[in-house]
């Protein structure tokens, strides 16, 4: 199971939605997927690529704003 | 036609008859009845047919354990509108994890994982990770786009 998905099975607070990029190009369009895996947290920032889970939950905390939450670098998830 | 195999079907049989401590409700979203034609954007649903067998497939695995209630976004109220859409809970709880569009390829195998960890509890993350997750106070959402390879 994804960490994303473990990581909503371990806190009521995670909400975890894997997208098929391919059968949904609106929304892979939307949130800029060029490359896969790709993870948008709270349809704002966004990472690539698969990370370790201390980096992952990092990056996800981080990118929803809580403090402490890592040193990952973040992207805009949506495309202008 | 079956998607599994008979030898997949027993494999998963063996790791749930082996790894399934709990209940497991899966619901599926779909829209039947629109098999392979391809309509415009919102209309149809390619892969809906292909999702419901494949679910039905790994729920037979263990029907006493794993339930599975299939939803017609059509005829039904729904807060889910793209299609397929499958959740995984425990039996009650609102859904926290999702797959939208066929779970084939590497993500069935993360379905099955998430059936097994869901029907256990056992999420398997380090007690450092808990710790962090225990700072959110608000709801997130975290999207993880993936393709079916």
């Amino acid at each position: 199971m994804s960490l994303a998905n473990r990581m909503a099975l371990a806190s009521p607070n995670v909400n975890a939605r894997t997208i098929e990029a391919s059968e949904f190009p609106d929304l892979s369009r939307r949130f800029g997927v060029q490359g896969v895996p790709r993870t948008v947290v709270n349809e704002q920032g966004a990472f690539v690529g698969a990370l370790p889970e201390a980096q992952f939950v990092a990056a996800v905390l981080e990118l929803a704003g809580v403090s402490g939450g890592g040193e990952e670098e973040e992207e805009d998830a949506t495309q202008a | 036609m079956a998607i599994l195999s008979d030898q997949v079907k027993r494999q998963l049989q063996d790791r749930f008859a082996e790894h399934l401590s709990g209940p497991v409700q899966l619901t599926l979203y779909t829209r039947p009845g629109s098999g392979r034609l391809i309509l415009p954007s919102g209309l149809g649903c390619a892969t809906c047919d292909d999702a419901r067998q494949l679910v039905e497939e790994l729920q037979e695995a263990a029907p006493d354990l794993v339930h599975l209630r299939v939803v017609d976004v059509s005829a039904e109220d729904s807060d889910v509108t793209e299609v397929p859409t499958l959740t995984v809970a425990f039996p009650g709880e609102e859904p926290r994890i999702r797959w939208q569009g066929l779970p084939a390829g590497y993500e069935f195998a993360t379905v099955v994982d998430a059936v097994e960890r869901v029907s256990s509890g056992a999420h398997g993350l380090a007690d450092a990770s808990l710790d962090a997750l225990a700072r959110l106070t608000e709801p997130v959402d975290v999207m993880v786009f993936a393709t079916p390879t």
